[in-house]
């Protein structure tokens, strides 16, 4: 019955015919490991595909959605959490394995003729799949996406005449926003996929058409046929690939870096590993000279790569008598590692200094000092309500720039008993321009950027009862980023440990943070964080009689941004044991899930281990009985 | 007759074996997660979060109140503002009941009476006691309360919607 099926399909389509152009192959001198590299590329974008597809019933590419889907997909969709991290993971082991495969078919030297349009097809996927990683990064739209598409498209418009169209091309517009987002979104999930595919396609006809070059020096082995010779190892090493990355999805999911806030100056981007070494080098190179490095060294890289093979046309392909292919081979690696290595090591911050712009004039710099006052959150406490941190006519006291500076530095070490928080992550040319701005105002009662006219009125105790959550209680927020927060906006009253030892906190007019009061804390997520939102959106009043200090209202006054509330909210949730991004409905728990699969692929590897040391002592005992 | 094996049909055959289990256990690992999570929420029930619908103290003793309040609706991951319209019932002990402002018989809004101290429906003409009991008309159960909380002196409400004209109340 199945035969007369397959019989009959097979008349109609020749399927085995078809397959046999894939299978009915040898490999010189055997099947090896090493071979698998190519297979286990196919293997990871094939993945990327699946799991990238099953993403899109989630995701939506709009700015103000983006995060919220992702975070959902996350957390309320089972496997969410496997899906997306098999495909971050997934993009990680596919840049590693397509290097490796590189490297492997150039020791081999298996770009010589006839095989140079297989390399150059190989060198195109090279750099597809760069280009595809490098629009998949900013799809979350959060911290990390966010910067990379920013600096990314920067560096695009580095490049020298056609720079600027290029790089307003890329964004659809001078701005890193909707439209960018939109048409990195193209790019990731039709265009690039839709390229390589086809580029896949005809890199594995042409491999087929000349099949596998096989080992250098004259034959080691006999031919053995690619099925399932070759297939099997393919298969073990897509396997071993499979399991390695659901364990990292378990126990080391994507990062939760926090909605983008193109208005959070305190988070400090920094690039992926597999462009540090460009952002190293970038920052050895001198400004004058950053076309170069931007753009200048991975095209050359590229076209020297895609020139090999008609620039090295020697038959020969012993690595041993190719030294100058294999010294050049050596410093190239050499060089990427070492300079990815420094990257790593490299203090935040650093990158982008050569493109300081030259000193500005004084008025410019009050501006950018009056925005880094809002963005600091200054307003929060320095109201210009003609009290005694009223700063709307600091400029006419008479203090000297280095009192100021100080005073911004170090608060408490400058004048000591002072509650107001220390700066200590300015650098020298943002104080500077928090100076200037501070000498520049002059005129009492003139509010501040950040800073409202008068507090809010309010009476003593929580905020009112139908004073609803904002914004923020919706957004998974990045305890990470908002541990930096906490310390620059809370921990000043709240106390660096959640629990603070100043006079007020005593008379019990700061609540302590760690643990937190029963009324707000909830072991669910969203609860706990609308409950906490409350406080920061719309502060509070101590229930004394004379509280010297009261909780500001962070969201009513904008002194934070929503997204910089949720960051703080997620960071205290988790000083409290709730995590703001913990997984809802998993399916099943990533370690249970990870545990089982390993269980699964490792009892079938050590049942087929056992079962072929039995053959071969089967077949030895037959060979000499 | 028997027939020796052949080492190579076997070695083939036992790698065959190989590449089909890892396969199959790959399709199982990839495949489970992606039916879970297409089938996804698609038979999650809704519900809505708890919403302050006003301050206990505001509300008489005895006294059904209608309130309006905002509630924050969630469609997946997108947060939508809306109004809802609730009745408030605050006892002498403290407590308060909240009814569902549609009526069980067909889904028209009701109103209190304060003159004949019951709910009534215009649609249908269908009575209500201050507790809920049908006290005449088609109704064909108590009006429907919804989960109340009162914390922190502010009275939360969870909004949920019901199956209409059956006896049994039943969440949609």
């Amino acid at each position: 019955m199945l035969d007369a099926l397959v019989r009959w399909v097979d008349e109609r389509l020749p399927v085995r015919a078809i397959l046999g152009l894939g299978t009915n192959e040898t490999i010189p001198g055997g099947a090896r490991f090493a071979y698998a590299l190519g297979s286990a590329t196919l293997f990871a974008f094939a993945l990327q595909v699946v799991s990238g597809c099953i993403q899109l019933f989630y995701y939506v590419p709009t700015v103000d959605h983006a995060y919220d889907s992702l975070m959902y997909l996350r957390m309320q969709i089972p496997f969410g959490w496997l899906l997306h991290g098999l495909h971050y993971w997934g993009a990680n082991a596919m840049v590693v394995l397509v290097g490796l495969h590189t490297m492997r078919v150039f020791v081999w030297g298996a770009y010589k003729r006839p095989r140079e349009l297989t390399w150059l097809i190989g060198v195109a996927l090279l750099a597809g799949t760069a280009a595809i990683m490098f629009t998949g990064a900013p799809l979350p739209w959060d911290e990390r996406g966010y910067w990379a598409a920013e600096v990314g498209s920067s560096m695009v418009g580095t490049t020298p005449v056609i720079g600027t169209s290029l790089r307003r091309l890329l964004r659809g517009g001078e701005a890193t926003g909707q439209l960018a987002l939109s048409r990195f979104f193209v790019l990731h999930v039709a265009i690039l996929p839709a390229a390589l595919g086809v580029g896949v396609l005809l890199h594995l006809l042409a491999f087929r058409m000349f099949g596998s070059v096989g080992p250098w020096r004259a034959v080691q082995r006999r031919e053995e046929p690619l099925w399932p010779e070759q297939v099997a190892r393919d298969v073990v090493v897509a396997a071993l690939l499979l399991v390695l990355l659901v364990g990292l999805a378990a126990f080391e999911p994507p990062p939760i870096t926090g909605p983008a806030d193109p208005l959070d100056a305190s988070y400090v981007p920094k690039p992926e590993w597999n462009f540090l070494f460009l952002y190293k080098g970038l920052q050895l190179l001198p400004g004058s000279l950053e076309a170069l490095g931007t753009v200048g060294v991975p095209l050359l890289g590229l076209l020297l790569l895609g020139a090999l093979p008609f620039l090295d046309r020697g038959p020969e392909r012993d690595p041993a008598k190719r030294p100058f292919a294999m010294t050049g081979l050596v410093l190239v690696v050499g060089s990427v590692a070492a300079l990815s290595v420094a990257g790593l090591e490299a203090p935040e911050g650093a990158a982008g200094e050569s493109a300081r712009p030259r000193e500005p004039q004084a008025s410019a710099r009050a501006q950018e000092g009056a925005a880094l006052f809002a963005t600091l959150g200054c307003g929060g406490c320095h109201r210009a309500d003609g009290g005694a941190l009223d700063l709307s006519a600091e400029g006419a006291r008479g203090r000297s720039p280095e009192w100021l500076a100080a005073q911004i530095r170090a608060p408490a070490e400058h004048v000591p008993g002072s509650t107001m928080p220390a700066h200590p992550q300015l650098s020298a040319a943002q104080l500077e321009a928090l100076v200037a701005y501070l000498e520049s105002l002059r005129s009492p009662g003139a509010p501040a950027p950040g800073a409202t006219a008068a507090p809010p009125a309010r009476g003593a105790g929580a905020p009112g009862a139908r004073e609803a959550a904002g914004r923020a209680a919706e957004i998974v927020g990045s305890a990470i980023h908002g541990a930096t927060l906490y310390t620059i906006q809370c921990s000043p009253c709240h106390g660096e440990a959640g629990r603070s030892d100043r006079a007020d906190a005593r008379r019990g007019n700061v609540p302590p943070l760690v643990p937190i009061s029963r009324v707000i804390f909830s072991p669910e997520p969203e609860v706990f964080a609308a409950q906490l939102d409350r406080w920061l959106q719309h502060g509070a009043a101590p229930a004394a009689e004379h509280p010297g200090i009261e909780m500001p209202a962070f969201g009513d006054t904008d002194v934070l941004t929503q997204q910089q509330i949720a960051d703080i909210e997620a960071y205290v949730m988790s000083r409290n044991g709730v995590a703001r991004g913990g997984i809802v409905h998993p399916g099943i728990r990533p370690a249970w899930f990870a545990a089982i699969v390993a269980l699964l692929f490792g009892g079938a590897g050590l049942l087929f281990v056992a079962l072929s040391r039995r053959r071969v002592r089967d077949s030895s005992r037959g060979a000499s009985s | 007759m028997t027939e020796l094996p052949n080492p190579e049909t076997g070695r083939r055959r036992f790698l065959a074996l190989v590449c089909g289990t890892f396969a199959g256990l790959m399709g199982l690992a990839l495949g489970l997660p992606i039916v879970g999570a297409i089938v996804g929420p698609s038979f999650r029930r809704a519900r809505s979060r708890w919403a302050r619908a006003a301050a206990v103290a505001e509300l008489p003793i005895g006294q059904p109140v209608s309130l309006r309040y905002t509630d924050r609706e969630k469609d997946a991951y997108l947060v939508e503002t809306v109004q809802r319209d609730v009745w408030a019932l605050r006892h002498a002990g403290g407590e308060v009941t909240v009814f569902s402002p549609v009526c069980p018989h067909l889904g028209c809004r009701y109103a209190w009476k304060p003159a004949e101290q019951q709910f009534f429906c215009a649609c249908h003409r269908s009575a209500f006691a201050p507790d809920g009991r049908v006290l005449s008309g088609p109704s064909p159960r108590p009006l429907d309360t919804l989960p109340a909380e009162i914390r922190d002196g502010a009275l939360l409400v969870e909004w949920e919607s019901f199956v209409l004209g059956v006896a049994e109340k039943k969440a949609i």
